[in-house]
């Protein structure tokens, strides 16, 4: 096992044997347990309610434990100087960081299967279909957790996990609001509120473009250009987070 | 010290004008001298100490060679390269001050999660990890979480992890800190058993018979600037001599209306101990027989590496704690 490979899979054990995360996938599986409940107040929308609720609850609790997880990660790491023990070693400060990155993405993305598996089993047991939309609407949510990890891992490098976690959390909320702020600039007659909207637009990355949820609960195709395009997307602002990251991490004084 | 040039690949640690100021305050507009200037050469095998008091730049002067910290001004090298190389990072062992593990884990997955980042693998891992943790002592304890050690447990771990990689170089800042005496002594015999393999050894610490017990050569650092530097014999040899002797059959008032300086006089029952420079001591033996006294003890007074250190703080203005604040 390589040292990237050793951080990494460190991560995950971490996060594993972190009480939090194990709380909160017992409750998401207790949750998409309860989908059954649901159909319960369903009359002809079945499959659809089923499938909004299943994956709004996957939405949900991942979002929550990517900016938990992210935003504690380094700077936990500073706060209890086990980073002196980290850096010193013979890798670089970049490789350590993108190597606890991979670890969380890890931990995000076996959650993000465990529940896809039961949410399946679910849709099975109510003989309901697997669709594409479905299966692009995980993809996009997994895009989309890459996006919040690589925020919070830019934001704990230099600011307390608190910090972090609020900055992570307004970044998700207007990251999904961004089309409507756009929206509101194009139809206001105000020059500044225009400006100021599509700066906006175009400074925070759009979760909306990774969001196939809606989709994916009316059973509307979502083409392969259009999850590459996404694909592309999330990567590039993933990309843009973790080498402004790394900038910080290396020219950081460890005291 | 010992003269090579900057990048003589041979010497494990070579510092040229190493400085470190840091930026404090909430607009960032004061400034510390932690290191200011500081010149050091460690030779292959030597057990090198960095003595001083709080705030000294002990710390400072290790976390640049480990790169923790990027110096202000000068230059910091390990085997001739810049610290910040893994292929020179992989020569070097580390024991930071107080260290603090991941505490998710057992003290042997960290010491194996060290490994690995150090590139060992397979069978050999396992077997250093099972030697390095009977080393330090903790191969019972090794399956426990960290969470549930004890101050010395996690030191011990801290030690196995640095000793993992079978380092040239080991960089231990405060190793006995916080340790029984037991784990102190246990510490101090690891030292020098890596000391009998050829290891060498930097190692900062503010205990003084540490340093005396451990070091080959010391250095005294006081407000980020080097003060003293040489073997512990050649320091504590280099004050002016001075000799003391046990004086019987003459009250301490008769002493002392002889004329002489002493650097210290002391009744102790029926004798007296006296402290006497060198130059003095062929006049007062004279002195004494003559008055119909009698020398019992005649030896030359052994300077302390304690009082060199001492000595060293009030050279320095009695700077104790911190760098210069400007």
């Amino acid at each position: 096992m390589s040292a990237f490979a050793a951080m990494a899979w460190n991560g995950f054990r971490e996060a594993r044997r972190n009480r939090v995360t194990v709380l909160v996938a017992a409750f998401a599986l207790l949750l998409l347990f309860a989908t059954t409940l649901v159909t319960e107040v369903t009359v002809s929308t079945f499959d659809r309610v089923v499938t909004d609720f299943g994956l709004g609850v996957m939405s949900l609790l991942l979002v929550f434990l990517a900016i938990y997880l992210s935003s504690g990660l380094i700077s936990r790491e500073i706060e209890r100087r086990t980073i002196f023990l980290m850096v010193s070693k013979p890798m670089s400060r970049s490789r350590f960081l993108l190597a606890r990155l991979a670890g969380n993405m890890l931990t995000l993305g076996v959650l993000l299967v465990a529940m896809t598996l039961l949410f399946w089993v679910e849709l099975v047991l109510h003989r309901s279909p697997i669709t594409q939309p479905q299966l692009a609407a995980l993809w996009g949510l997994y895009l989309e957790l890459f996006i919040l990890t690589s925020a919070g891992f830019l934001m704990s490098t230099f600011a307390s996990q608190l910090v972090s976690a609020l900055v992570t959390t307004g970044l998700y909320f207007a990251g999904h609001l961004c089309s409507d702020i756009y929206n509101l600039g194009v139809k206001s007659k105000v020059e500044l509120v225009q400006w100021v909207s599509k700066a906006t637009y175009y400074a925070l990355p759009n979760l909306e473009r990774l969001n196939f949820r809606p989709r994916a609960t009316y059973a509307i195709e979502v083409t392969a250009a259009e999850l590459g395009s996404a694909t592309l997307y999330a990567l590039g602002w993933g990309a843009l987070f973790c080498v402004l990251a790394a900038i910080v991490f290396e020219r950081r004084d460890f005291r | 010290m010992t003269v090579a040039s900057a990048s003589d690949s041979s010497l494990p640690v070579s510092i040229r004008g190493l400085s470190k100021t840091y930026r404090v305050g909430f607009f960032l507009n004061k400034q510390v001298k932690a290191l200011q200037g500081l010149d050091l050469e460690i030779a292959p095998g030597q057990v090198y100490g960095l003595l001083g008091p709080n705030g000294a730049g002990k710390s400072t002067t290790i976390k640049i060679l480990m790169g923790l910290v990027r110096a202000s001004q000068g230059q910091a090298l390990l085997f001739g390269e810049p610290p910040d190389r893994p292929q020179v990072r992989r020569q070097v062992g580390f024991l930071p001050e107080n260290p603090s593990l991941y505490e998710y884990l057992t003290g042997r997955e960290f010491v194996t999660l060290a490994g690995r980042i150090f590139g060992l693998s397979g069978q050999e891992l396992d077997q250093r990890v099972e030697r390095v943790l009977g080393e330090v002592g903790m191969g019972r304890a090794s399956d426990l979480q960290i969470r549930r050690y004890s101050k010395g447990m996690v030191q011990r771990t801290a030690l196995a992890q640095a000793l993992i990689s079978g380092p040239r170089l080991l960089v231990l800042d405060e190793p006995t800190s916080g340790l029984d005496p037991l784990g102190r002594r246990q510490m101090r015999d690891l030292i020098l058993a890596e000391r009998e393999k050829g290891t060498t050894i930097l190692f900062c610490t503010h205990i003084i018979s540490d340093v005396e017990s451990l070091c080959d050569r010391v250095v005294v650092l006081v407000g980020g600037r080097r003060v003293q530097e040489g073997s512990v014999q050649e320091l504590v040899s280099a004050k002016a001599p001075s000799v003391e002797m046990v004086v019987h059959g003459l009250p301490l008032e008769q002493l002392q209306a002889l004329g002489f300086t002493y650097e210290q006089a002391q009744q102790l029952d029926s004798r007296v101990l006296l402290r006497v420079p060198d130059a003095d001591s062929h006049g007062l033996l004279q002195a004494v027989i003559s008055k119909g006294g009698r020398v019992s003890r005649v030896q030359p007074a052994r300077f302390s590496l304690e009082e060199l250190f001492l000595d060293a703080m009030k050279q320095a203005g009695g700077q104790t704690v911190g760098g210069e604040i400007q």
